[in-house]
């Protein structure tokens, strides 16, 4: 059975634009680049798994048909950062003419915002004085980190986070041609665990699956290692009412039992008490325990220790209204 | 074709906005004459310097030639290109030809080396006009900024966007309705490449653009902070504040920033104080971030400073005009003293051999007392320049006659020096005693060689000499 050795994220990444799924004004907008023939030089923008790459190199197979592997590159800027990359490959690729009856070629250059400023200041030109020959689509998670000159010369896109409905269509079309039964509750954890990060989704799918055809949500959570929303309301709840012993206890279940990791479950206590109407000052409190206890942690305290140490710091911030 | 090459001006009249750096530029092309200091385009991206440069050259029907940081640009390349397109003549025949050496604040320490020193020798040796193009005035080493004349380019308002962005859209036959011409230009903040980048990305494939249509492909952040700050001021819940900053791009310190120079909108000094508290704290947590590349800290940061803000706030909203942050104007100018203080420390360093901290720390008031007394000598011999020399002897009015005065010393030194090296071409043997004597007096402690009965150059004054000489024994102790 080799079919089940594929990575999903693979299988099913779309082939063409308009399979990409949650981001239809950015779609209609390239898909109207490839029927004129015409390209500005492209920033996309967004965070990871919801669209980027398969977006460029969809938009590059559309517009060159049969020659786009000759036409295209892909240029990952994490492995190489330096302004030598600029000088040499980018410049040796966007210099010579393109093939296969194409006007111009098309450069990707993936996570941008890695490039070294000197890299990105040798960039600035090049994207201009090539630009008869070659058209550039730089990636990246933050534009901030992509020098103005730059985004001054490239139309931006910006890709949303993917919303429940985009990310629960595609995982029911892809249990359904994988044979696979998710229930509803298991599309609900997917979406929490996701967050908006189409690849996430499909990884946690793909490894619910491999444990059992029909997948529930329980069975996402501990593929993920994710707590269920429901566990971390009941610790929070449990000590912002002043329980410590009942509040350490789910505590200990959830990291001990469950194997959730502290930074994990930091995430979560965060993305929760962000979410919850409660009062603002006390929230800001609340979240600045746990920024403090992760910055502890990050830096090499006993995460156990620093764990209980939150909860008692949640009583007590709980029993004495603020601070 | 990429319509931010097509309508590249290519006149000088067609530049949009800043009348009086294309007039500068103008004067100083008309009246270039060997030895006419290069001029330093600087300002932000997209506003036109390098189109300015080129339709110049366009305007005066001189040759352009451009270096700029995607070639390599280490010493001996930029010799090779800038050096001679700037001693040599024209190959085409044009009356000149016109050096552009664009981000010229972009030299690579390690992959350029020597470019920084190639490009100062280039432009005193220059024999045709040369041009620098920088974002950053102060991103230049002082001794070069100081060799050339700077030229600024400001950022255009919005308004002055549009009739360019309409007849744009007039050729094209784009019909681009009032408002979203407006979004185009207020999004661009000032940078027509942007502004002209984002129509042309809207309207490939339509014929009529709305607003909706831009709003997908516009330059990013600065705006939308205009939108954060006022909800972090008033009533808006958490969670929606924290969405917007991941929407504004921004890094959490300019938001902090943001946030900081909007704070006198608060009442009361409790609510102030309440303030400084998160906002401090969050100015912790990005500070462990940088430190420690753990990026996953910004997240308290951002809550911290919007959520405590907005709690202070008590949700009374901003009433004036917002601020933009102060401390970067202060950083501005401060990076600029900073420079000053650098390059004299380094060169007292130079002097007495040290290194540049314990001059700072040991020697610098004894310094500044000598220079105090003899401040000619100073400047002469450390080529200070009148903001170094100003720093040094704390009298910023003086140090401007004395830098003056030097100046002109120099001149005069040149042309002797030149007229010597006329004599020197023609009767070679006649002069052949004089280096017998020349190093004798270098030996005495005079550093240039004067030939004192040459005749057709006036000696050089009496009274600078001796103050010279003294000035040389103070500092030898």
């Amino acid at each position: 059975m080799e079919e089940n050795n594929t990575i999903w994220i693979e299988k099913y990444r779309p082939v063409r634009l308009a399979d990409i799924v949650g981001q239809n004004e950015i779609i209609e907008r390239l898909e109207s680049y490839v029927r004129n023939g015409n390209l500005p030089h492209l920033l996309f923008t967004g965070s990871a798994g919801v669209g980027k790459t398969t977006a460029a190199v969809s938009l590059a197979r559309e517009f060159f048909g049969e020659s786009w592997h000759m036409n295209f590159r892909e240029l990952n800027a994490s492995d190489e950062r330096g302004i030598d990359v600029v000088r040499n490959q980018i410049k040796q690729f966007a210099r010579t003419s393109p093939l296969g009856g194409a006007t111009f070629k098309v450069l990707f250059l993936d996570e941008a915002d890695a490039l070294t400023n000197d890299a990105q200041a040798a960039l600035r030109r090049t994207m201009e004085s090539y630009a008869q020959t070659c058209r550039f689509i730089l990636s990246c998670n933050y534009s901030s980190k992509i020098i103005d000159p730059i985004q001054s010369r490239c139309a931006i896109y910006r890709f949303k986070p993917l919303g429940k409905a985009a990310i629960s269509e595609e995982i029911q079309k892809i249990a359904n041609i994988e044979g696979v039964a998710v229930t509803e509750d298991a599309i609900n954890a997917i979406v929490y665990v996701a967050q908006g990060d189409m690849r996430k989704a499909i990884n946690a799918l793909q490894g619910a699956a491999i444990i059992s055809p029909s997948i529930t949500g329980q069975m996402v959570y501990a593929i993920t290692a994710t707590a269920r929303p429901d566990e971390i309301d009941q610790l929070l709840d449990l000590s912002l009412a002043g329980d410590f012993e009942a509040a350490e206890n789910a505590l200990s279940q959830l990291l001990h039992e469950r194997g959730i990791a502290p930074n994990e479950l930091l995430n979560q206590c965060y993305r929760t008490l962000l979410n919850r109407p409660i009062d603002p000052m006390l929230k800001v409190s609340l979240i600045d325990h746990i920024g403090e206890i992760d910055f502890r942690i990050s830096e090499g305290a006993d995460s156990d220790i620093q764990m209980e140490a939150l909860i008692a710091k949640f009583v007590m911030t709980s029993t004495k209204k603020h601070l | 074709m990429d319509w931010t090459e097509k309508y590249r001006p290519s006149h000088l009249a067609d530049i949009v906005g800043n009348g009086t750096a294309v007039h500068q530029m103008l004067d100083w092309a008309r009246g270039w004459k060997r030895g006419t200091k290069p001029l330093i385009l600087y300002g932000k991206p997209g506003i036109g310097k390098t189109s300015a440069a080129y339709a110049l050259a366009n305007d005066m029907q001189w040759e352009a030639m451009e270096l700029n940081a995607s070639d390599t640009r280490t010493k001996a390349i930029i010799e090779r290109v800038a050096g001679a397109g700037s001693t040599s003549g024209s190959l085409t025949g044009a009356a000149r030809r016109l050096v552009v050496l664009d981000e010229a604040d972009n030299l690579q320490g390690t992959a350029d080396k020597g470019g920084a020193k190639a490009i100062l020798d280039i432009i005193r040796d220059a024999r045709q006009p040369i041009i620098l193009i920088a974002n950053d005035l102060y991103g230049l080493a002082s001794d070069l900024r100081a060799a050339c004349d700077p030229v600024q380019f400001k950022a255009l308002p919005a308004r002055s966007l549009i009739p360019h962005l309409k007849y744009i859209c007039s050729v094209e036959k784009v019909q681009c309705n009032d408002q979203a011409l407006k979004d185009i230009a207020d999004n661009s903040a000032g940078d027509m490449r942007a502004a002209v980048t984002t129509l042309y990305a809207a309207s490939i494939g339509k014929q009529r653009i709305e607003e909706p249509d831009i709003r997908t492909s516009m330059k990013d952040g600065r705006a939308s902070i205009f939108q954060l700050i006022p909800a972090v001021f008033g009533r808006c819940a958490g969670a929606e504040l924290v969405r917007m900053s991941y929407e504004v791009d921004d890094k959490p310190d300019a938001i902090e920033q943001w946030i900081e120079a909007n704070l006198a909108s608060l009442k009361g000094p409790e609510a102030t104080a309440q303030a400084y508290r998160y906002l401090s704290r969050a100015d912790e947590y990005i500070g462990n971030t940088n430190r420690r590349q753990y990026f996953m800290l910004w997240r308290y940061a951002t809550v911290t400073m919007l959520l405590g803000t907005n709690v202070a706030s008590g949700g009374h909203g901003i009433h004036e005009r917002i601020s933009s942050p102060r401390r970067w104007q202060r950083m501005a100018s401060s990076k600029r003293q900073k420079g000053i203080r650098t390059a004299l420390l380094g060169k007292l360093g130079g002097l007495i051999h040290m290194p540049q901290q314990t001059v700072r720390d040991g020697y610098l008031n004894l310094l500044s007392i000598l220079a105090e007394k003899d401040p000619l000598f100073f400047a002469r011999e450390l080529d200070l320049d009148a903001d170094q020399l100003g720093l040094l002897i704390h009298d910023r009015a003086k140090a401007i006659t004395i830098a003056k005065a030097l100046a002109v010393e120099r001149r005069e030194e040149d042309k002797r020096e030149k007229i010597k090296a006329q004599k020197k071409t023609a009767p070679e043997q006649k002069i052949k005693p004089a280096p017998a004597v020349t190093p004798a007096r270098v030996k005495a402690g005079v550093l240039e060689t004067v030939l004192p009965d040459e005749p057709g150059s006036p000696p050089p004054p009496q009274q600078e000499k001796q103050q010279k000489a003294g000035g040389r024994q103070s500092t030898l102790f």
